[in-house]
């Protein structure tokens, strides 16, 4: 199984851990997948700007549950080509924004 | 007091172990798994998952989808040397024809004929048609539950009186619709479904049919198999897949069943565990267990192993294993399963053995947190005494409506004035009221049922919540059956959406709105085309006790691709048009004030809806009894659905005025729902404005209306005020 490396999103994040309109790849993928995020999840009251890229996805005031988890596999697998086809897989790469762009970034081939 | 069994008196099953009893025995006997590598739908080698298929041959009809002739089989079987057909139909079915659908969708075949039988209901009428039966053909969709809460609705049926024998189970065939939705959900097993195994890794979706003939008799009738001492639903109102964590849920069913069974847990020497061999469920089913029994189990299996998992057969399909437990005096293997998982602490059998059972309790829980479980018993226990039921009326305590008009206020309002209701409203405009956070992944049958379900609670007085949910709906959920299966076949069947799969199933706004009222009692979803909303108030009448608070609801949507190939009469209504009501009630034999109580339920006798279609009590004293008639006319029946009113009309002599209500509302399946809540409005203001009559206004001082279906059933609710004092119908 591939480790999660969030270590690597680290680089250019903002001192409070919110999101800034970033210059590096990552950066710009992480902003790109919260505004997926928000579209695809249909979540209307939460701004890009409010998102911490480094707070846990799941349970916090996103509202994202298990169900939209897996609807964001889909959906990074037909946008990335990135697979992640099991939930001990999911978890971790799932554990935040950071880690997420970092995973895709680390395996996409599209 | 009543003294009567339920007896199982036929048995018909078909699945991956075989045709048949002896086939089926014989494998119970001697184990081997149905599962097993198979590409059914011609998909990527990496999304080749184990299925367990129907491998022995069956006849099948041309254009015909798979489960019609699966169910079909399995009730031939159930009834062979038989001559009077059944008096009910009850049977538990997800997909229905999709099957077929899936496939003329996928190549886009837009000729409505060849939907005939995609509507999940069409499976019922199918076997009524083909064993005769003209009496109710009840269709449940309560996902992987729908097979044994049929069995309990078939039960309290023939104990309530309605009929005398009724043919009950529950049929799905294998599908992609099914087969992509699980895997996109990551619940399929790669290896095969390892039930309770502390490896397992989820399901393995299987396919059959499995049908019950059920008899009330004081004694077994000759050739009884079982007996059916009990049964019991009930809904986490926790979440719309996963289980309650704690199996409070499963915990309740099989409370609900035990105690209605009149016996004790550790009376049971067998469970038929649900197991689906999924993390959660194993785990949330064990819990219930350890809690209903701490540390003294009986034997335990999941035969999913061995069957796969056939969703709204499997109920079906575990009663008739159960009941074979029973009569066989065998108790079937956890196939599958390797190394048992410790921290379960269950029996679990793991090879077959032979000995007396003489109770055995079967469980089913599904999507919608809808759960149940069927206490079986051996022919030679002494018949169970009880107190004697009676189907329930429904005494009305708040209302709702939405139509192409808005809401119940703005409805009925134009209603009084003559003026149409028809028209869709924006998916915006259904869930004004509700969160943006609740209804952010929920497309339009869920937003209307649980707009509807909020706005007939507030109506109430928004103190009491319900127990039960009892939901109707021609359709299901429309938007999310076509954008999952857009995805699908847009990406080569590659992408799908786990959303969208789980909103789809028909029962997930019932789910939905338990959720929001924390409804914990039944979650019942009934299904069939015009007449849905009519079979959820039986069922309703059929499930509730005295004083339960219950919550009656019934929605269709207009699709606009989909209900103009699955809708005939919807597809030729020159105003396109959705909607449908709610109704707040305390379950009552005895009314006060407004009511509503189902009447007539049958197949149109030869299609003429003359003489016996309704009591003769009612139309003896018609005139007296109602103030008017609300009747429904299909559109794709019209001709012979308006031949069935003026037959009826003739016969009754009802000289009061004729509403036909589709006209106002539009045609969609579940508008007698709308009608019902325009009925009561009407009721509780007193008269029937002469606009609406075509005369002068008419009182309703004393009576009541009568909302009736047409077309290929006839049905009836009896609307009315009840005074203290003047008898019910």
């Amino acid at each position: 199984m591939e480790e999660v490396r969030p270590e690597k999103a680290s680089i250019g994040k903002s001192s409070n851990g919110k999101a800034s309109i970033g210059s590096s790849p990552i950066e710009k993928l992480i902003d790109e997948l919260k505004k997926k995020v928000l579209d695809i999840l249909n979540i209307q009251d939460v701004s890009l700007s409010d998102i911490d890229s480094n707070a846990p996805m799941v349970g916090n005031e996103l509202g994202i549950d298990s169900i939209d988890i897996l609807e964001l596999v889909t959906v990074i697998e037909q946008d990335y080509g990135v697979r992640i086809d099991n939930k001990e897989l999911g978890r971790k790469v799932f554990a935040s924004f950071t880690s997420l762009a970092q995973y895709i970034a680390d395996h996409r081939t599209s | 007091m009543s003294s009567e069994g339920i007896f199982i008196t036929g048995l018909g099953i078909i699945s991956p172990l075989g045709r048949g009893l002896p086939s089926t025995i014989h494998a119970l006997k001697n184990p081997v798994s149905g599962i097993h590598s198979a590409d059914l739908f011609n998909v990527a080698v990496d999304q080749i998952m184990p299925v367990a298929d129907v491998t022995v041959p069956f006849p099948t009809e041309p254009g015909v989808p798979r489960t019609h002739a699966l169910a079909l089989v399995a009730a031939r079987d159930a009834m062979e040397g038989r001559k009077a057909p059944p008096d009910a139909i009850v049977i538990g079915v997800t997909t229905g024809g999709m099957p077929k659908s899936e496939q003329l969708l996928g190549s886009k075949i837009v000729s409505p004929q060849e939907y005939v039988y995609h509507g999940a209901g069409t499976v019922a009428t199918y076997l009524a048609e083909h064993v005769s039966c003209t009496g109710p053909a009840f269709t449940l969709s309560t996902a992987c539950s729908s097979g044994t809460a049929a069995i309990k609705i078939a039960l309290e049926m023939l104990r309530r009186g309605k009929a005398k024998s009724v043919l009950v189970g529950g049929a799905d065939a294998l599908c992609r619709f099914t087969y992509f939705g699980f895997f996109s959900l990551q619940l399929i097993d790669p290896k095969g479904a390892r039930p309770l195994d502390r490896d397992r890794a989820g399901i393995s979706l299987g396919e059959g049919a499995a049908m019950l003939l059920l008899e009330s008799a004081p004694t077994p009738p000759q050739g009884s198999i079982a007996q059916i001492l009990g049964g019991g639903i009930s809904c986490d109102a926790y979440h719309p897949t996963a289980p309650h964590p704690k199996g409070e849920g499963a915990l309740k069913a099989m409370q609900d069943a035990i105690a209605d069974a009149g016996i004790r847990a550790v009376d049971i020497g067998y469970i038929n565990l649900h197991g689906t061999a999924t993390l959660d469920n194993d785990a949330s089913e064990a819990t219930a267990l350890r809690t209903l029994y701490l540390d003294r189990i009986p034997s335990v299996s999941s035969t999913k192993g061995m069957t796969g998992h056939s969703l709204g057969a499997a109920g079906a399909v575990e009663c008739a294993i159960s009941a074979l437990s029973v009569s066989e005096e065998l108790i079937p293997a956890n196939t599958g399963c390797v190394n048992p998982d410790a921290s379960l602490g269950l029996p679990v059998v793991l090879k077959p053995e032979s000995r007396p059972v003489k109770i055995a309790l079967s469980n089913s829980f599904g999507f919608g947190g809808n759960n149940a479980a069927v206490v079986i018993g051996s022919v030679d226990l002494p018949v169970p005494v009880r107190q004697r039921t009676c189907p329930m009326s429904l005494q009305v305590t708040g209302l709702a409506c939405l139509t192409g008009s808005g809401g119940t206020d703005d409805s009925f309002q134009k209603f009084s004035q003559g003026v149409h209701v028809t028209g869709v409203l924006s998916d915006e405009e259904v869930s004004k009221d509700l969160p943006q956070r609740q209804v952010r992944r929920l497309k339009r049958t869920s937003r209307m049922a649980l707009a509807l379900a909020t706005a007939a609670r507030k109506d109430a007085g928004g103190s009491d919540c319900p127990s039960s949910v009892f939901f109707g709906t021609g359709w299901g959920p429309l938007t999310e059956t076509y954008d999952f299966l857009t995805k699908l076949f847009g990406s080569d069947m590659k992408f799908s959406s786990p959303t969208d799969f789980i909103n789809s199933v028909h029962n997930a706004p019932a789910g939905q709105v338990a959720m929001e009222l924390k409804a914990h009692g039944a979650n019942i979803t009934a299904t069939g085309g015009d007449y849905s909303f009519e079979q959820a108030l039986f069922i309703a009448s059929l499930l509730t006790s005295e004083k339960d608070n219950l919550l009656l609801l019934g929605a269709d949507e207009m699709h606009p691709e989909l209900s103009l190939l699955f809708d005939p009469s919807s597809a030729g209504d020159t105003t396109p048009s959705d909607g449908g009501g709610a109704i707040m009630a305390v379950a009552t034999d005895s009314p006060e004030g407004p009511a509503i109580t189902p009447v007539a339920y049958r197949m149109a006798p030869g299609n003429t809806g003359s003489a016996p279609m309704i009591d003769p009590g009612i139309i003896k004293d018609i005139d007296r009894r109602y103030g008017a008639l609300f009747v429904g006319i299909p559109l794709a029946y019209e001709v012979a659905a308006r031949a069935q009113v003026k037959s009826f009309l003739t016969y009754s002599k009802f000289s009061g005025p004729v509403v036909d209500y589709r006209k106002y509302t539009g045609q969609y399946a579940t508008s007698a729902a709308v009608a019902t809540v325009l009925a009561v409005k009407a009721i509780k203001r007193g008269s029937l404005p002469a606009i609406l009559t075509g005369k002068q206004e008419v009182s309703l001082s004393g009576k009541g209306i009568l909302v009736m279906g047409f077309g290929p059933y006839c049905t009836a609710i009896d609307v009315r005020n009840h005074n203290r004092g003047v008898h019910a119908p």
